[in-house]
């Protein structure tokens, strides 16, 4: 079953790091100010209209306006602006350069995931899944290969657009192992309401774990090299848009297929992984993703469904 | 391939559609189904719930009880306890249906639906689910 | 009070005159003024028909995209409904998004202001009833086509913003984006004319003795309105006209990989796109001031404060843009400017709400259907206004950006800043254009639907944001706590729909449309337009000495009907309006104004044409239709500028003033400055353009063409600009009633053919450069920019030709001509456009 990761309780006021918590924060505060100032409102506007002649008498001339349309909005908006002002400088603080990169690429309608070295190569690629370190900010680098994206993990942070021909940081920080859901929020095209991913949050030791036996996983070969599975996926085409790490398969338009078979989710955050929902996304990605770029294979035989899923479902 | 060109149709009866003809069927000829069917096991239809997420039969059939995915290469198997033989061919008896489900394509050659990765008793708890579906 | 054009105020006391007048005047009027029948009502130009006729059509796209948020609503009551497919879906919202804005609030509050200013200012019409005539038809035939595509699968998908490179040919290769940028086209050309129309008509026609501190608080709005169009309204024009090139062209304003840069869009577009929120919101503003003050029989509480409030809103809302941009990673310092300015803005609004509440709390209120909806509007207003402050705060608008918490808030802004003010005075003023009011009953019943159904739909939808929904999302997956949400959104969708159901039962029962025997004066209004009035509007113009004028003088509905006024006649036989000063509406000269006329109708459907054509790429029919566009609007003007036989006209008490004069003091005058104002933004827009990208991808620039080259077409320019005031001098210099010979003309002629020299120079120039507008953002802006100078040159020429034409007939009469004055001013301000345009990209940056 997909996990729903996101919903409620409303991430916005669940944060699981520090910065999603200071604008928690800020917005219960605004909620506070929203209804005291609807109160005040309403309350005017009650007394203007039915209220007894000497409190309208006393609501009825031009200082009201400056108490209440000028003096008071004034002074809380200053309030506010000093506010916000501080904390956007809090949020955008420098970035230092020692933090953990990730490079996350937003595309028609998938998110594509590099881990970067200290000198910023590429030391792992994956997709729809970002995997963090617990309790140290983490840097992501966002870019766009088509449209502009947008990146929102509400549980971590505020959003931040990926934007062609622009190369933008934002910073997150889980301080609760787990995992966080995210969405594309621009709209991007066509299913856009489909485009998702999953933000992991580890242990610090247990994510150097999880970076060293994918590292492993590379330099070995893939999983299962005399399977059936193996020999149709490659016979079917599929390297020409994915890559599977020791194959021949090597495109670079679709998703890593490396370690597909330990993802959490399919299709960009949208289905559980298993047996069958590969099948059924390989088979017929179409009906279940109107419009995104995989076509559907519905002109493999049953078997070899089987067999690719098979297969795939052992590249952990 | 009659059953994958029905998700080519642009307009595709719609479940609660289905729901309701079957209903209205049933209200007009009183058919009850076999009590071999609704008499499945509760238990057993939980696990087989259970089980069909985990392998993700979803990913083709739209199945009521499992919000998604729905997929719609395969017929939706909302109003199976309504549908004659398996696949058109098969008898309709709890033994044929588990087998179907675990290894199509040996249940009936040509089969477009694929084997899934389910025990003998897996199969059997996800026969009773399906007999259990009741969408009357 | 001191005198602004010399204008004895003294004279003002011998009114009202006590003579009767003479029998037949109101007869006279009637017959000058009668509308065409039959068929034949198609010409009308009369603000009475065009203004109702502009209202109908707003109103109906309103109802058409509420059909498409009804279909959204379905598809979105429950996790992955298959009501609407995916791609249909992407329609409907794009549409929905862009008929509101650009197809109902914008025309609607124009429309309204069409129908009601001369009426509220008491001028017969507005100063230019033929432009209106031909804004409307382009808008109502345009927007036809445009809601059409959605039939046929072609409507755009891209979102009411268009951000590329969604909407580039690479990603959007169908035409459906065409679509838009044709639709938009329409909207653009009616919102400029009834810009142009607004600000002279409010500033030139009120009645004499409004002084500006007189004038109904919507007159106001509608200046504001009008000039905030003015400013906005070009930065999307030319966003829409680049995005267009580049999908026709290839020309890469917003294609990164040479040069060009998605967010410069963002930047017109919402330099453009904020403002007209509150260019839809003042003027609604504006009627609620006005209703407030009826309801709560009391004059407004801080006229003054309101009318700054206006203002200020106006001013400060150009500074607030980039906060749709927050999300894009802007520097510290602008985020903290667009967020202060964010919050500024948010004081204007304070005030009026708060002035409307005074002005409750010092009247004492008597409840109908638009007493309701007014105050039904402050509530929701605020509502909205309070959630847009908290969008003002930079970490918190990062969370909710983009999630159903912005549709949520700009609904209730929207709704309760312009569609209940709009519901409200469909009830205040209902009784000036049917027979019957409309059901007090019924009304009370609208109201409470559309006010439950509204927030039904949109308070749970703040939630659903936080939740983390996004907004133009098709569907959603199950078990994430939403449906329950959704469902209620839908249903409260469902009851606000049922209440504008109701009204239109309401208005099918009720609503009979009449010119003359209207239902009147339902609320008791104290202003001008509730004088009893025919198609020439007031029978005599009434001397205005206060706000309202009809409270504080109870026999002014008498003595305005029996002529006790000015201009209690046509003094000229024809169609005429009074001419005011601007600032206090001092009577200045008598306006001829032209009748009703096939020319604009047949020039606004052959616009449509021609864009429609352009879209689905009939490129020889377009052409066919732009010729014809073309000659209609020369037919058309043809007719504007008679030559008069009687120079002087008396309007009443023994004052004479003049008739149709030239010069800065006319009104024509005031239109093209308007105009060339527009155009002048248009290029400054352009110039920021080149300017931006040059900023962001300096790399790609290449060196300008020589100095001497700029020196010489800089000359060229300048006697362009010479040989047209030129040819003013030389018909100056004849005496009335002599033929000027052929000079004047040709001298325009030459200073067109200037114009073409100085362009081509500057184009072979650039390209033996090396720049073409293909290769880079540098190229592209360039090259734009002079394609912008091109059309200002090509419609010189066709100027200069129509002129030797009007002077070949003989109607180029000494030694001030109004045709004259208009080609001369444009071609003089097409050589100073074109020397900017020319010389900043060839100086500045220099390679």
């Amino acid at each position: 079953m997909l996990e729903p990761l996101w919903g409620w309780p409303p991430p916005v006021l669940d944060p699981a790091g520090p910065y999603a918590e200071k604008v928690t924060v800020l917005a219960w505060a605004l909620f506070a100010m929203g209804l005291l100032v609807t109160g005040v409102v309403i309350v005017a506007l009650w007394v203007a209209i039915k209220g007894p002649p000497w409190i309208k008498s006393k609501l009825g001339g031009e200082k009201v306006v400056w108490i209440g349309g000028v003096a008071f909005p004034a002074v809380v908006l200053t309030i506010l602006l000093v506010w916000g002002l501080t904390l956007t400088a809090s949020l955008t603080q420098g970035i230092t350069g020692k933090e953990t990169r990730i490079r996350v690429t937003g595309e028609m309608w998938w998110f594509r995931v590099q881990y970067l070295g200290p000198n910023g190569e590429v030391i792992l690629n994956d997709a729809n899944e970002i995997h963090l370190p617990v309790g140290e900010p983490v840097v992501l680098e966002l870019r766009s290969a088509d449209v502009i994206h947008s990146f929102w993990v509400p549980h971590l942070s505020g959003k931040k657009d990926m934007i062609p021909g622009r190369k933008l940081f934002l910073r997150v920080q889980a301080d609760k192992a787990g995992r966080y859901g995210g969405v594309c929020a621009e709209y991007c095209g066509g299913p856009h309401a489909l485009m998702g991913f999953v933000a992991v949050a580890h242990e610090r030791a247990a994510w150097e774990g999880w970076l060293a036996e994918r590292h492993a996983a590379q330099a070995a070969a893939p999983a299962g090299p005399a399977m059936p599975g193996r020999r149709i996926f490659l016979e079917s085409g599929c390297g020409a848009c994915h890559r599977v790490a020791g194959t021949e398969a090597n495109g670079l338009i679709g998703p890593d297929l490396t370690h597909v078979g330990s993802r959490l989710t399919l299709g960009a955050g949208i289905l559980p992984n298993n047996h069958g929902t590969l099948m059924g996304w390989i088979g017929d990605s179409q009906s279940i993703k109107p419009g995104n770029r995989m076509p559907s294979y519905s002109m493999l035989p049953a078997e070899k469904l089987d067999a690719i899923a098979d297969w795939l479902g052992r590249q952990k | 391939m009659p059953m994958r060109d029905r998700s080519k149709l642009p307009l595709r009866p719609v479940a609660p559609v289905w729901a309701m003809m079957a209903g209205l069927a049933l209200l007009s000829a009183c058919k009850q189904p076999p009590a071999s069917r609704i008499d499945a096991d509760a238990a057993a239809a939980a696990r087989g719930l259970s089980a069909m997420e985990t392998v993700g039969c979803g990913a083709c059939h739209e199945i009521p009880g499992l919000d998604w995915p729905k997929g719609r290469t395969a017929p939706s198997l909302v109003g199976f306890d309504d549908i004659g033989p398996i696949a058109g061919q098969l008898a309709n008896t709890p033994a044929n249906l588990a087998a179907f489900v675990r290894n199509a394509p040996a249940a009936k050659p040509g089969s477009l639906m694929p084997a899934m990765p389910l025990s003998e008793s897996e199969a059997r708890d996800v026969a009773a689910y399906l007999y259990r579906i009741d969408d009357d | 009070m001191k005198s602004e054009t010399g204008f004895d105020h003294a004279l003002y006391d011998l009114f009202p005159v006590r003579e009767p007048r003479p029998e037949g005047e109101v007869e006279e009027l009637n017959r000058i003024w009668a509308a065409p029948r039959g068929w034949g009502l198609m010409t009308v130009v009369n603000n009475n028909y065009i203004g109702f006729f502009y209202v109908a059509a707003a109103f109906l796209f309103f109802l058409l995209a509420g059909i498409l948020a009804l279909g959204m609503r379905i598809q979105l009551a429950a996790p992955l409904q298959e009501f609407l497919p995916q791609g249909t879906y992407n329609q409907f919202f794009t549409m929905h998004g862009t008929i509101m804005m650009f197809l109902f609030a914008v025309p609607a509050v124009e429309a309204i202001g069409i129908l009601l200013l001369p009426q509220m200012l008491a001028a017969r019409d507005l100063p230019f009833p033929r432009l209106s005539a031909y804004a409307f038809w382009a808008y109502l035939v345009g927007g036809l086509f445009f809601f059409a595509s959605l039939f046929v699968g072609l409507a755009p998908d891209g979102g009411w913003f268009m951000y590329p490179p969604l909407t580039s040919i690479t990603y959007s290769p169908g035409i459906n984006t065409d679509f838009w940028l044709l639709g938009i086209g329409f909207i653009e050309i009616s919102a400029i004319a009834g810009a142009v129309e607004i600000i002279v008509g409010v500033l030139r026609t009120r009645a004499p003795g409004m002084t500006l501190d007189r004038m109904p608080m919507f007159a106001w709005a509608m200046l504001v309105f009008a000039v905030m169009i003015v400013i906005a309204f070009p930065s999307v024009i030319l966003g829409t006209l680049l995005l267009e090139i580049e999908r026709a062209f290839n020309w890469p304003f917003f294609d990164p990989t040479r040069g060009g840069d998605p967010l410069l869009w963002q930047h017109l577009f919402w330099f453009f796109g904020h403002p007209e929120v509150y260019i839809i919101f003042l003027p609604a503003a504006g009627l609620m001031s006005m209703m407030v003050a009826t309801v709560a029989r009391t004059p407004l509480v801080g006229y003054r404060l309101n009318v700054l409030a206006l203002v200020a809103t106006g001013f400060i809302s150009f500074g607030v843009w980039a906060h749709h941009m927050f999300a894009t990673d802007m520097p510290r310092v602008s985020a903290g400017y667009f967020s202060a300015a964010s919050m500024a803005v948010s004081l204007p609004a304070g005030i009026q709400v708060f002035c409307w509440i005074a002005t409750l709390a010092s009247g004492k209120i008597r409840w109908s259907t638009p007493a309701l909806f007014v105050v039904g509007s402050i509530v929701l207003f605020t509502m909205g206004g309070l959630t847009g402050v908290m969008l003002g705060m930079v970490p918190f608008n990062w969370q909710v950006h983009d999630t159903y918490f912005i549709v949520a808030h700009l609904h209730y802004v929207l709704l309760g800043g312009m569609v209940f003010p709009m519901f409200a005075a469909f009830y205040y003023w209902n009784g000036m254009t049917s027979r019957n009011p409309l059901s007090e009953r019924l009304g009370k019943w609208v109201f409470w639907l559309m006010f439950t159904g509204l927030n039904v739909t949109f308070l749970p939808m703040h939630l659903t944001g936080f939740m983390g929904m996004p907004r133009r999302v098709y569907t959603y997956l199950p078990d994430r706590g939403l449906d329950v949400l959704n469902l209620t959104s839908t249903v409260g969708a469902f009851i606000l729909a049922a209440g504008i159901a109701l009204f239109l039962i309401d208005l099918a029962r009720n609503f009979r449309f009449t010119t003359e025997h209207d239902a009147g004066n339902i609320y008791g209004g104290g202003t001008l337009e509730w004088l009893p009035t025919g198609l020439y509007s007031t029978r005599s113009i009434p001397l205005v000495r206060s706000r309202e004028p009809l409270w504080d003088d109870p026999r002014m509905c008498e003595d305005v009907a029996e002529g006790r006024y000015f201009l209690p006649n046509s003094a000229t036989g024809l169609r005429e309006t009074i001419i005011t000063s601007p600032v206090n509406a001092e009577p200045q000269y008598l306006q001829l104004m032209p009748g009703p006329s096939p020319f604009p109708v047949a020039a606004a459907i052959f616009t449509a044409f021609f864009f429609l054509s352009l879209t689905i790429q009939a490129y020889s029919f377009a052409v066919f239709s732009g010729i014809v566009a073309t000659l209609c609007v020369l037919r058309w003007l043809w007719e504007t500028d008679r030559p008069i036989h009687i120079t002087e006209a008396e309007i009443g008490g023994g004052i004479t003033i003049p008739i149709a004069i030239t010069g800065p003091t006319s009104h024509g005058w005031w239109a093209l400055n308007t105009m060339m104002a527009v155009i002048g933004m248009i290029a400054l827009m352009g110039l920021f353009s080149h300017l931006y990208l040059y900023g962001i991808h300096p790399e790609v620039w290449i060196a300008p063409p020589g100095l001497a080259q700029t020196a010489g077409i800089a000359g060229v320019l300048a006697l362009a600009f010479l040989s047209a005031l030129a040819s003013r001098r030389v018909l100056a210099g004849h005496d009335a009633g002599t033929f000027p010979g052929q000079g004047p003309w040709l001298l325009t002629v030459l200073g067109a053919g200037l114009l073409a020299g100085a362009l081509y120079w500057d184009v072979t120039g650039w390209q033996a450069a090396g720049l073409s507008p293909a290769a880079s953002g540098q190229g592209a802006t360039v090259f734009a920019l002079l394609a912008f100078q091109g059309c200002l040159v090509a419609v010189a020429i066709i100027m200069a030709g129509y002129l030797g034409y009007r002077s070949g007939r003989g109607l180029l009469t000494p030694p001030a001509n109004v045709t004259l004055d208009v080609v001369v001013r444009f071609i003089g301000f097409a050589s100073l456009q074109g020397a900017v345009i020319s010389l900043l990209p060839r100086i500045f940056p220099g390679g």
